[in-house]
């Protein structure tokens, strides 16, 4: 008897220890109305907790690895934007094997708790490409409401695992607590100085990072806020296993790149890469692998569902379907039958993830291109609006990983090739009407790199509405009575066999409304003419690193006409410079704007640059005062008056 | 005749090609076959769907994603899709589809579906073939039919198959510049009733329009009647069997417990002597602590949940405010009612389509001393006393009991109830100008301003979105001292002041400084592009008028050299006058601007933009001062 008794005290003792976390963690029994700062108060909603729990346990009955994952939230909301930010709840079921709890409640202002019915969490299955969700609305909201969320789900074992700290509203307080136990595990957070504590929860290894004051994620320009969030990234493996991160990137070049460098191709390959290059009289390569890259776009759909055959090359050469890594299979097969060299590289959009090469994350590998090194330029299966050329400007800058042939790889920043890839050339002939009614535009413009790829894809997949905005872009979005007497594209189609060929655009405009009436003069808005430039606010601190889309190249001629028996005055406000220069000492920005008067003509020539897209965020005031230059040019206007 | 009458009319498009050879992607065949069969007193309805389509090219290839959309009141069925290829006379077929839910910003969960598959193999001159039956469970939504989409359309036909003792009705909608073909035909003991319609091209959408349902051409086709042993049944006749069946509905609204519900609407209303007060403290309420989330689960997308489950959850959508607001007013001696409503995307009225398509919406309607008072809560900021503005001119279905209601036409509002009053005094100091700027808004001008001040500000700070939003002198106008009140759903204005300090603004030339005293260029970029090309009217949201006080502080050493003379523009539906007078030191210009329509028709769109221009020809007249040497 006293026997049993002391199994069942040890017995008691083990559960407790190794039990899971979650079983012991809840929230406050008596929920309390959290004390708001001045700051807190004028956001429409605050985080007053965010608590992730991540632990990994071992089953006992079978002794499989499996995950708990605990989330547990505090919000006040302030304002109906606050409300509608919170009031909703969604919980992704993506690798959930079973709901442990979900619970929420809402405390109001006048202390009364809404507890929410379970029976409300509703079911939603297969949404779109995220997989399953629970979700359900918080119950009892009012303004100046605090909405309590936590639940605890149960996962299958996944190696790696990320979860995102920061949000677009503040967090007074974020713990993230990795439980670990006796497996093997790396850890690290992205974008805080903040260390991980080490730290034990129910006897078991554990790690924690605690950050105070996590400033909201402001949509900022000249950045990609959403890849830059705080943000941890875990990996989690059996003791007996040591995996370093270099086994990681083997693991997943072997895997990828055994099936993607082919010995042999099948027969309707041949017969296709025969029909591709067999009109091309002595093609260069790049004209070869240009139109690979065409038929390839035009003759297959990529899809996102979970159709496992998607990835099958058989039946991806049946049905001209692929997903997103079966396209590349395609390719490979395509290449290969053309001998050509190429490397395949696993990267990411910059706007999503930062690619990390000494801290394996699969979540980050999303994006694939493929590499022609003897041309150094790149195809982007998954964007159909390019064609082999330099990197898609939302890959620019992130890093990758390039494997070849013989499934070697290396690291490398994506960079351009062409540093004077994307340019604008644009050159206007103005002249005034009878009595200076109206202003007369002549323009021809030529377009580059990025410029033409982003133009030649609007014209070729937009709908006619899209189409007609996008003339009134093109011809100059700042003159708002603007008449256009004529209008014509060229080297519109996306296929260009001739690399970087300009898309050309040719207008006449007319407009009154630059004209302004001053007396027996006329005042006259030069600076409307280069359209309408946004000013780059900053009232807050600047929170991001200042990423541009890609880096380029503006030049303008503007040749005025002035009108016989009159003369141009005020002409100092067209002579604007603002520069950047790198430590380096080169000019890497600038805007720059002059004229010079000859008879009766006055040529206004304008240029501007910006010769990388990354700059140095403590640097950004003088970032700004470039890209605000344009903006003040905008305000440029000269006095027509009578000569004599 | 026919072909030319069409050719007139869609002009643009038909001319450049009659068989549609430079459209990317057109429709070969839409085909739809709808069998109506009863037994005994049970409907049947199983509609055949079969589309073909070809890609002329190989840049609309995202149409080879299709989904078919459905909701618990159907069942999609059968389906069947390949891809044809003429050139090798080789077949290719679907064998996977998905079924998915998506999330939709505006319905919180819906039981929507979709299957989901892609068509294999496109590319330049496939051709797509799809067909799949849907089962109709309720006889009330039979749905519509568009003899137009926005791909072109060779042979667009809908058939309608039912039994003779059934009686169908239809109506058509934008088919005026067409030519629908209607046949009716009999099989045995069916009717068989065909329209038909070939060479249909592409409706684009326009800019600043109104809902597509207002200009594509479509059929509604719905079940009036049947007879049984003798005897007719009426199913949706007419608006009165439509209101029959909405009361079934209503009649399985849980309305217990409802004395928490009671109690806020006494505790509202207990120091208040007017009913107008009472009715007004009650929607304010209901406006703010109900938030808006929606809930479209089969026929819990038309039966609202009970007031006291939607008074403690503190949210709802359409209905169940209409329904919380019913409850509370008529607690309190507030004759209210519910009201169904088709908001202005629906282009319909009860009188002519007695089917659940007529309307989408559902407010509260109050009478009080005979005034009908529409509440819509789901609008936060629009005050009492005004309906929500996409409601304006549309019929309410005013709910008065079990047998009897009323359609009654939401009044339009006029320009006199969205005003925006402006006063500025600009001064000019060492040559950038100081405007100190007070702005009154009441009506929807208010309801607009405060929606987009707490939504749109995202995470702009309050000068950057007011700099974005209203525009004000140029791109580097600057703004200090901002202060708002009465910023809320009050009937009181808002009022929101600010001080603006505009460098660059004002120019010197020798002794003679032009100033602009038009700081609020509003409207500047309405004119209406493509006015040749362009087909459909375009939309207003509200009558309004704004009326500006700005008056300019002629510095010391400067003397008045010119000011600009009066202008004018007059028309019934948008006008403005602008003058200017001197007095003393200042002068002082009053502008006012009328927009007094909620539509400008294509007939119109001339007289608009001329209307448009001599407003920019107002805008750039300034100020000349000069300083006395």
């Amino acid at each position: 008897m006293i026997k049993q008794i002391t199994l069942l005290a040890l017995l008691v003792v083990t559960s407790i220890t190794f039990a899971q976390h979650y079983k012991t963690y809840d929230w406050e029994s008596q929920p309390r109305l959290h004390e708001l700062s001045e700051a807190e108060k004028k956001s429409s909603s605050v985080r007053i907790l965010q608590y992730h729990i991540v632990e990994y346990a071992t089953a006992a009955s079978n002794g499989k690895l499996k995950i708990f994952e605990t989330t547990h939230n505090i919000t006040r909301v302030n304002d109906d934007k606050g409300i509608d930010r919170h009031n909703t709840v969604y919980i992704p079921m993506y690798g959930v094997n079973n709901v442990v709890d979900i619970k929420a409640r809402t405390l109001n202002s006048e202390g009364k708790i809404t507890e929410l019915n379970k029976d409300n969490i509703k079911e939603v299955k297969n949404v779109e490409t995220y997989g399953d969700f629970k979700i359900f609305a918080i119950e009892g909201v009012e303004k100046g409401s605090e909405i309590e969320v936590l639940y605890t789900v149960e996962k299958t074992y996944d190696r790696h695992g990320s979860q995102t700290i920061q949000s677009d509203f503040p967090i007074r307080k974020a713990e993230f607590l990795f439980i670990t136990g006796k497996l093997n595990e790396n850890i690290k957070a992205y974008r805080t100085i903040n260390q991980f504590e080490t730290t034990s929860v129910n006897g078991k290894n554990a790690k924690v990072l605690k950050l105070n004051a996590v400033p909201a994620m402001i949509k900022e320009e000249y950045a990609t806020p959403n890849a830059n969030k705080i943000e941890v990234v875990y990996q989690c493996f059996p003791k007996e296993q040591n995996i370093t991160q270099d086994m990681f990137w083997n693991n997943v070049v072997t895997n990828v790149g055994s099936q993607l460098f082919p010995e042999k191709y099948p027969e309707i390959v041949k017969t296709d890469v025969t029909a591709i290059v067999k009109d091309l009289n002595a093609p260069t390569r790049f004209q070869i692998v240009n139109l690979v890259d065409d038929y390839i776009k035009t003759n297959f759909t990529v899809i996102k569902n979970n159709n496992p055959d998607l990835s099958n090359l058989e039946y991806i050469l049946t049905n001209r379907t692929a997903s997103e890594f079966g396209i590349l299979k395609v390719y490979a097969h395509y290449l290969k039958a053309l001998e050509i060299e190429y490397e395949v590289v696993l990267t990411a959009n910059r706007f999503q993830f930062k690619f990390d090469p000494d801290f394996f994350n699969p979540n980050a590998l999303r994006d694939f291109l493929i590499y022609i090194p003897q041309e150094k330029k790149y195809i982007a299966p998954g964007q159909i609006e390019y064609r082999l050329g330099e990197a898609p400007f939302n890959i620019l800058g992130n890093y990758g990983v390039f494997i070849s042939k013989n499934l070697e790889y290396y690291f490398s920043k994506i960079i351009q090739n062409d540093k004077n890839y994307s340019r604008t050339m644009r050159s206007s002939n103005i002249s005034f009407g009878k009595d200076l009614e109206y202003v007369t535009l002549e323009q021809h413009h030529e377009y580059t790199g990025f410029w033409s790829v982003t133009n030649r894809a609007v014209l070729n997949l937009s709908t006619e509405q899209a189409l007609k905005q996008f003339e009134d872009y093109l011809t100059g979005s700042g003159i708002e009575d603007k008449v256009i007497l004529s209008y014509e594209t060229k080297n519109t189609e996306m296929l260009q066999q001739t690399y970087n060929l300009p898309f050309i655009v040719n207008c006449k405009l007319q407009s009154e409304a630059l004209l302004e009436d001053a007396g027996d003069s006329y005042i006259f808005q030069i600076g409307k003419v280069i359209g309408t430039q946004s000013e780059l606010y900053q009232e807050t601190d600047r929170l991001n690193p200042i990423e541009m889309t890609y880096p380029n190249q503006y030049d303008y001629t503007l040749t005025i006409n002035i009108p016989e028996g009159y003369e141009a005055e005020g002409l100092e406000s067209i002579n604007i410079k603002k520069n950047y220069i790198a430590v380096n000492g080169t000019e890497i920005a600038k805007f720059e704007s002059k004229y010079e008067q000859n008879g009766n003509q006055i040529i206004i020539t304008i240029q501007e640059f910006y010769k990388t897209h990354e700059f140095d965020l403590h640097r950004y005031e003088e970032f700004r005062t470039v890209i605000n230059a344009a903006s003040d040019f905008n305000k440029a206007a000269i006095l027509i008056k009578p000569k004599g | 005749m026919k072909q030319l009458f069409l050719c007139a009319l869609l002009l643009p498009a038909l001319c450049l090609s009659q068989d549609f050879l430079d459209e990317d992607y057109l429709y070969l065949k839409r085909h739809e076959y709808i069998k109506v069969d009863m037994n005994k007193k049970t409907f049947t309805l199983e509609k055949n769907v079969y589309e073909s389509a070809k890609y002329q090219t190989a840049k609309k290839m995202y149409f080879a994603n299709e989904s078919i959309y459905y909701d618990s009141f159907s069942v999609i069925e059968d389906i069947e899709a390949y891809t044809y290829h003429p050139e090798t006379d080789k077949t290719t077929k679907v064998d996977y589809i998905e079924t998915k839910r998506a999330f939709d910003n505006g319905i919180f969960y819906s039981d929507q579906e979709s299957k989901n598959f892609i068509f294999p193999a496109v590319r330049k001159g496939a051709i797509t073939n799809l067909r799949y039956n849907e089962i109709i469970k309720d006889p009330h939504f039979m749905g519509l039919f568009r003899f137009g989409t926005f791909v072109p359309t060779k042979e667009a036909k809908l058939t309608v198959e039912f039994p003779k003792h059934v009686t169908v009705g239809y109506i058509e909608f934008n088919t005026e510049s067409i030519t629908v073909d209607l046949k009716k035909t009999t099989k045995g003991k069916k009717n068989i009733y065909t329209w038909s319609i070939n060479d249909i091209a592409g409706f684009q959408a326009e800019d600043d329009t109104e809902d597509p349902l207002h200009y594509l051409p479509h059929i509604i086709v719905y079940i009036k009647s049947y007879e049984h042993k003798g005897k007719t049944y009426n199913v949706l006749n007419d608006v009165n069997d439509l209101y029959k069946w909405y009361t079934t509905l209503v009649e399985r609204i849980d309305s217990k417990n409802l004395n928490k519900v009671y109690k806020i609407a006494e505790s509202l209303t207990k120091d208040l002597s007017t009913k107008h007060d009472k009715a007004e403290a009650i929607f304010n309420w209901v406006q703010d602590n109900i938030t808006y989330v929606a809930f479209e689960d089969g026929l819990g997308g038309f039966i609202p949940r009970g007031a006291a489950s939607v008074c403690e959850k503190r949210y709802g959508d359409c209905k169940d405010m209409a329904n919380l607001l019913f409850e509370m007013l008529n607690h309190v001696d507030i004759e209210a009612y519910r009201t169904w409503i088709g908001t202005r995307n629906r282009p319909y009225s009860y009188y002519e389509v007695p089917t659940p398509m007529v309307d989408n919406h559902m407010i509260a309607a109050a009478v009080i001393e005979k005034d009908t008072i529409f509440l819509d809560a789901t609008d936060r900021y629009v005050p009492y006393g005004m309906p929500s503005g996409f409601t304006q001119t549309k019929e309410a279905l005013i709910g008065i009991d079990a047998n009897n209601f009323k359609i009654v036409k939401v009044p339009l509002q006029e320009p006199n109830t969205s005003v925006t009053k402006v006063n500025s005094a600009i001064r000019l100091e060492n040559g950038s100008i100081k405007v100190d700027e007070q702005r009154l808004l009441s009506g929807y001008e208010k309801v607009n301003m405060v929606s987009d001040y707490t939504y749109k500000k995202a995470d702009k700070t309050e000068e950057e979105f007011l700099n974005t939003t209203l525009t004000l002198g140029n791109n580097k106008t600057k703004y200090s001292n901002i202060k708002k009140t009465h910023f809320d759903n009050s009937r009181t204005p808002l009022e929101l002041s600010y001080t603006l300090h505009i460098d660059n603004y004002s120019k010197t030339i020798g002794k003679k400084t032009f100033i602009n005293l038009n700081i609020d260029k509003t409207l500047s970029k309405s004119k209406i592009d493509n006015i040749n090309s362009r087909k459909y009217s375009k939309k207003i949201d509200y009558k309004f008028e704004k009326k500006y006080t700005t008056s300019f502080t002629v510095p010391d050493g400067y003397k008045v050299n010119a000011i600009p003379k009066d202008f004018a523009f007059e028309h019934p539906n948008y006008s403005f006058q602008i003058n200017y007078t001197q007095d003393g030191a200042t002068i002082i210009q009053h502008k006012t601007i009328k927009i007094n329509t909620l539509s400008i028709q294509k007939s119109e769109f001339e007289s608009w933009n001329t209307f448009i221009k001599s407003l920019i020809k107002a805008y750039k007249k300034s100020i000349i001062i000069e300083q006395i040497s």
